[in-house]
């Protein structure tokens, strides 16, 4: 995409494949033949790293790891010694599980791998090229057996078998799949073939396809590709343009049932726990983790609308087992189409009580929650300057990615010492700081909400009449309004923020900019704030669903009218909006107490009570009598934690 | 009806629809895996819909693989599965049993009989079969030295069925030695002892069996060393990398100075202890040029690696936590979870540990041990479909022989069994019943006869010219079994084919019971969805 020109651009689909190996190699200092040429073999048994010096950045191919002092020369030294614990880079593990996880998940990563094509891409914007973030805490680098290198997302993937669409398990960068015609080497019998009908690739995967293929500029429009995908996404992979590692992505298999009764915890926990499955994806999490450095933690996650729930709890029991101290950040994620499947009264109360079973599980397991999914997205407040259609899950994924996308933007920036700031970005913090501010201190209260603003007013100019604090909704469910909570705590990341005339604003104004806001804004101000900035904004992919209204311009900025009435139901997308800023904020806060009280009483009144309809149910998922009451108490101590007044005894219920 | 006040929208099969729907479920299972069984089997090959190729011969996993959705056969398959996890094999007949089963008893139910009858009959018959399997089962005495001869001989049966002859011979010994190796006496066989690890390497015929053990990962410093021979092992589970504590987060500092006095604590604490490692490592190696080699559980930071690198010392993170228990086995010494009190009697020794590197995998080789308890099973093979396929086959041959030794008993096979089994139900069990429960025991010894049939039918035979001179035989008194080659009778114990007593005791378990079950339906209610759309 270029920028500030007019008429049909071409919008590149930025697909990382690996590094350009012709510029990275440089040493930087001088040193001398052999050094040089010990640097070189050592660097082939070494994780991957950036040497920083000077203000620059050394890539290499296959660099040293962050602790060359052995075997580098003196000048080498130099540089290392620079880069102290506190900077190097810090690894995170994705886990996405479930299939609406994998929706948001593939957005999530087309980010990635657009920030990532931005930043290489010569034509590029500064801000892009300056983004300062360091991708190698998501992404992990690698080498095929023929000694290609690779550049893939640190991540774990689990979904139904067949949810992988045109795309193989095995990803596209590591093996070219053997034709069945090659034969069966094991087996000189007989041979017969069950081939399932091929997926046809869509417009958007054959366009990624020909170009990886270098096949002269496709004759695939892109109007064409947006088109194909509004009305035809099926799969999550439909729309991914992500190499993924062959590790990466996992299948379930052997469920021997609708994915429509795959619908509650009990059924999940007991697909893990039999068989070997859950023992591969664990196999496969160490795999990612063995080779980091330093691990600073793990970003989980999961569709808990049904089955899945109850896979994650048994995959985390295994985190907090063997990787006890790695703090881990739970997203439950839930699509608006699960709201619509209750139809009969009985559905709605197996559904209530897994909502309870499965919220206590997980955020017993995890050091911080957060639950995302609205009812209705497009309903919502969130939704001012978007029109997103509740049904697709491929329009409302994209905008519970772009804030996860904004929450992540932090754990990834790079810390400066105490006297530098960067002009570039703010507010640094590893997810273990962010999970301590939130959830480690007072309260204790480990169940954060996500808010957005998506994307949100000018910074500058008419600040008063359009607050960037008033503009930041929910995305998590059953939240109270307008709460005044005085122990409330809150993160908040802006990045790529406009001011008026679509100018870009400096780190600096943010800061004052929203420092005046908590100053000004009538409700109680948070008794902590964290605040992150960065100048990089959201960068809109070809793949992304054309889910603004048209007082969304080109770079984000609000239109203060929209341009032509006549087209007003029309809706904007990746062509016409090439990037927007974003800000989101993580928040704990007496606001998520309907959600905890709700759970509570579905447990209450569901499972616990004498003669309860769902008793039956949760014996019928493995819960015994006392576990049942253990729900209950773990969920009624977070609803306390929040609301010491309120008498919550389990007396009552009896 | 009383079911369609409650609930107007509930469909009803009634008697006759819902046992035939519960046959044909069964009779379809049966077809899509009778083609599966015996050496003369066909492979499947599963091309999923983005190209990915499965390959697979075994029950089970195609079971598995397959999205069943009929519950009558979801029903039949469970049990096939919980068949394969309690004893290892026997997937394939036991779906192929029960079809038959309902096959033989859907002739007499259409003339008009109660299914409560057959099941009668059933049950005396499997009671008689199971009886009749004591008697018939070879016994095997495993004293101090397990014979040899017919663990290979058990193992090579159920390795032919997966895997073609040069192969299947070839791992013949290798599973053998291996289950040998982890075998205690006086304790189960603990099969997690034996590591199964496979490379994306050369061929499948230089899949070895290696005495000691393999790890995927290496090293992770540039200075450790790829190669080293007479080595001490150390097991540990000892975090040595830096953590934050719990009060160490950014936030609560009042100065930077305190910020990196907290810092510079933590690390200390970490170096303390590699230092106490490197410090046994000076004890037992001084003065010798032996080596030395950490294997940990948990992480180990650069700053930690490079010290260990710079001692001499070859240090492997994040080991699988069954590797621990493998690596002592192997090894000798003990696993440690703290350094305090570190001695030389902890360690345990290796002739040898390499690095092998392919592409970004790494492997490690612990080789040369002295009195290995513990082994690693290494697979090599061309391509994942293959590997895949020669790891079932490992996992199910690792399963027959760790059976053999522990039922002390083996079974004639080729079909020998069922045929006897048979004769004898026809013969004697049948005379001694009086009524109809007699024809329940005839369906049920038909039913045996499926396993002979099939393993002719699969190897292009004639089945009634096979059963006729079988059951011939055996009516002559000779125990015989089916020649797949020619069709001829064959002796079972003169060619080295048997079986597992588990599984066939399990399969005619568990077979007679769940056709049993679903012959007494007698109405199948569905509220909500369409069960007679095809599936």
């Amino acid at each position: 995409m270029v920028w500030g020109q007019n008429g049909q651009v071409k919008k590149k689909t930025y697909r990382s494949l690996y590094f350009n190996s012709s510029t990275t190699l440089v040493p930087p200092i001088p040193v001398n033949n052999s050094q040089w040429f010990r640097l070189l073999n050592s660097i082939r048994f070494c994780c991957l790293s950036y040497l920083t010096f000077n203000s620059q950045r050394f890539r290499f191919l296959n660099p040293p790891c962050n602790y060359p002092k052995s075997f580098c020369s003196r000048s080498f030294l130099q540089i290392v010694d620079n880069l102290s614990d506190e900077q190097s880079m810090k690894e995170l593990v994705t886990f996405q599980v479930g299939s609406y996880a994998n929706f948001i998940g593939s957005h999530f990563w087309n980010f990635q791998d657009e920030l990532l094509g931005l930043l290489e891409d010569p034509q590029s914007h500064l801000i892009f090229k300056n983004q300062n973030l360091d991708m190698d805490v998501l992404y992990r680098t690698g080498e095929t057996q023929q000694g290609i290198p690779t550049y893939t997302p640190r991540l774990i993937s689990v979904d139904f078998q067949g949810s992988l669409g045109s795309m193989s398990s095995r990803g596209t960068l590591y093996n070219h799949n053997p034709s069945p015609s090659s034969g069966v080497a094991t087996w000189t019998g007989n041979v017969s073939t069950q081939a399932s009908e091929p997926h046809k690739k869509n417009l958007f995967l054959q366009r990624l396809y020909d170009e990886g293929q270098e096949i002269n500029e496709s004759e695939i429009l892109d109007t064409d590709v947006v088109k194909s995908l509004e009305d035809g996404v099926q799969y999550w992979t439909d729309f991914s343009k992500v190499h993924y590692h062959p590790q990466s992505l996992f299948e379930l298999n052997g469920l021997w049932m609708d994915p429509k009764e795959f619908n509650n915890y009990g059924i999940g926990r007991n697909t893990v726990s039999e068989g070997l499955q859950g023992d591969e994806i664990n196999e496969r999490l160490r795999f990612f983790m063995e080779e980091c450095d330093h691990v600073q933690g793990i970003q989980f996650m999961v569709d808990d609308s049904g089955g899945f729930s109850g896979v994650a709890a048994s995959l985390l029991e295994n985190i907090a087992d063997e990787y006890t101290n790695v703090p881990v950040l739970l997203f439950s994620v839930r699509s608006p189409n699960y709201y619509n499947t209750l139809t009969s009264r009985k559905l709605s109360i197996t559904s209530n009580l897994h909502d309870a079973v499965s919220f206590s599980a997980l955020s017993s397991l995890c050091k911080l929650i957060v639950p995302v999914g609205l009812p209705s997205l497009n309903e919502s407040r969130v939704s001012q300057y978007l029109n997103v259609e509740d049904v697709k899950l491929y329009q409302s994924s994209a905008v519970y990615a772009s804030a996860i996308h904004s929450i992540n933007l932090p754990f990834r920036m790079k810390k400066m010492g105490p006297t530098g700031e960067s002009s570039n970005e703010s507010g640094a913090m590893d997810l273990y700081e962010c999970i301590q501010m939130l959830a480690g201190q007072g309260r204790q209260n480990t169940v954060a909400i996500l808010d957005a603003a998506m994307p949100p007013p000018s910074m500058t100019g008419k600040r008063f009449q359009q607050p960037l604090l008033g503009n930041l909704h929910p995305l998590t469910p059953e939240t109270a309004h307008d709460v005044d909570d005085s122990q409330a705590i809150e993160t908040m990341i802006v990045h790529g923020a406009l001011g008026a005339g679509e100018k870009e604003v400096s780190v600096s104004e943010v800061r004052e900019a929203v420092e005046t806001e908590y100053e000004n804004t009538s409700s109680t101000r948070p008794r902590f704030s964290h605040l992150s900035v960065s100048r990089c904004p959201l960068p809109i992919p070809l793949p992304f669903p054309s889910i603004f209204n048209n007082l969304v311009g080109r770079r984000g900025d609000l239109l203060s009218n929209s341009p032509t009435v006549s087209e007003s139901p029309s809706r904007r997308g990746p062509l016409d909006v090439h990037s927007i800023p974003m800000a989101a904020r993580l928040r704990s806060s007496t606001a998520v107490l309907p959600f905890l009280e709700n759970r509570l009483g579905y447990i209450r009144k569901f499972g616990i009570e004498r003669g309860s309809i769902g008793a039956n149910v949760l014996t019928s998922w493995g819960f015994g009598r006392e576990e049942i009451e253990d729900i209950g108490e773990n969920l009624s101590k977070m609803v306390l934690a929040l609301n010491p007044q309120q008498e919550y005894s389990s007396d009552d219920s009896d | 009806m009383s079911l369609r006040v409650l609930n107007p929208n509930a469909e009803v099969l009634n008697k006759s629809a819902a046992l035939h729907m519960n046959i044909n479920a069964a009779k379809g299972l049966q077809d899509v895996l009778k083609s599966n069984l015996g050496p003369k089997g066909t492979i499947k090959m599963l091309v999923g819909g983005a190209g990915d190729i499965k390959l697979t011969k075994d029950g089970n996993t195609l079971l598995k693989e397959m999205q069943i959705q009929n519950p009558t056969a979801i029903m039949i398959a469970r049990t096939a599965v919980a068949q394969d996890d309690i004893s290892g094999d026997g997937t394939t007949s036991t779906v192929i049993f029960i079809g038959e089963l309902m096959k033989q008893s859907e002739r007499y139910i259409d003339e008009g009989m109660h299914p409560r009858v057959l099941v009668d009959g059933f049950e005396i018959a499997k009671r008689a079969t199971l009886q009749f399997l004591e008697k018939f089962k070879t016994p095997v005495v495993m004293g101090e030295e397990p014979d040899k001869e017919i663990l290979k001989m058990v193992a090579r049966t159920t390795l032919r069925t997966k895997l073609y002859e040069a192969l299947a011979d070839q791992l013949t010994d290798i599973v053998v030695n291996a289950v040998l190796c982890v075998r205690k006496p006086e304790e189960p066989i603990d099969l997690f002892m034996v590591e199964i690890m496979h490379m994306r390497h050369k061929f499948d015929v230089d899949t070895r069996l290696v005495e000691g053990l393999v790890l995927d990962h290496g090293s992770r410093h540039p200075d450790m060393k790829r190669h080293a021979e007479n080595c001490y092992i150390l097991t540990c589970n000892v975090s040595l990398e830096y953590e934050k504590s719990e009060i160490n987060a950014g936030f609560f500092y009042s100065n930077a100075e305190q910020r990196e006095a907290m810092v510079a604590a933590e690390r200390r604490s970490v170096d303390e202890r590699v230092k106490k490692i490197i410090e046994l490592k000076n004890k037992v190696c001084n003065g010798t040029d032996n080596n030395f080699v950490v294997i940990n559980q948990k992480g180990i930071d650069p700053p930690s690696l490079d010290l260990l690198a710079r001692a001499g010392i070859v240090a492997l993170r994040r080991a699988k936590r069954r590797n621990m228990e493998r690596l002592v086995l192997a090894c000798g010494g003990e696993a440690v979870n703290s350094v305090d009190d570190l001695t030389p009697d902890c360690l345990g020794w290796a002739g040898l540990v390499y690095e092998h590197v392919l592409g970004e995998e790494k492997y490690t080789f612990v080789e040369k041990v002295k009195h290995p308890h513990s082994c690693t099973i290494l697979i090599k093979g061309p391509n994942d479909h293959t590997i895949a396929q020669i790891k079932d086959a490992v996992r199910d041959g690792l399963r027959s022989v760790k059976n053999t030794i522990e039922d002390e008993a083996v079974v004639l096979g080729a079909g020998a069994f069922e045929v006897a089994a048979r004769q004898h139900l026809v013969n004697e069990v049948k005379k001694s019943v009086k009524g109809r429960a007699q024809l329940g025991i005839q369906a049920f010894a038909d039913a045996l006869l499926i396993v002979p049939k099939t393993l002719a039918e699969n190897s292009g035979l004639d089945t009634q010219d096979v059963i006729i001179s079988l059951t011939g035989e055996h009516d002559n008194g000779n125990v015989v079994g089916l020649n797949q080659h020619t069709g001829e009778p064959i002796d079972p114990q003169m060619e080295g084919i048997f079986d597992n007593y588990a599984v066939k005791r399990q399969i005619i378990n568990s077979g007679p019971v769940i056709a049993s079950q679903l012959l007494l339906v007698d109405e199948v209610i569905r509220a909500g969805r369409n069960m007679r759309k095809p599936t």
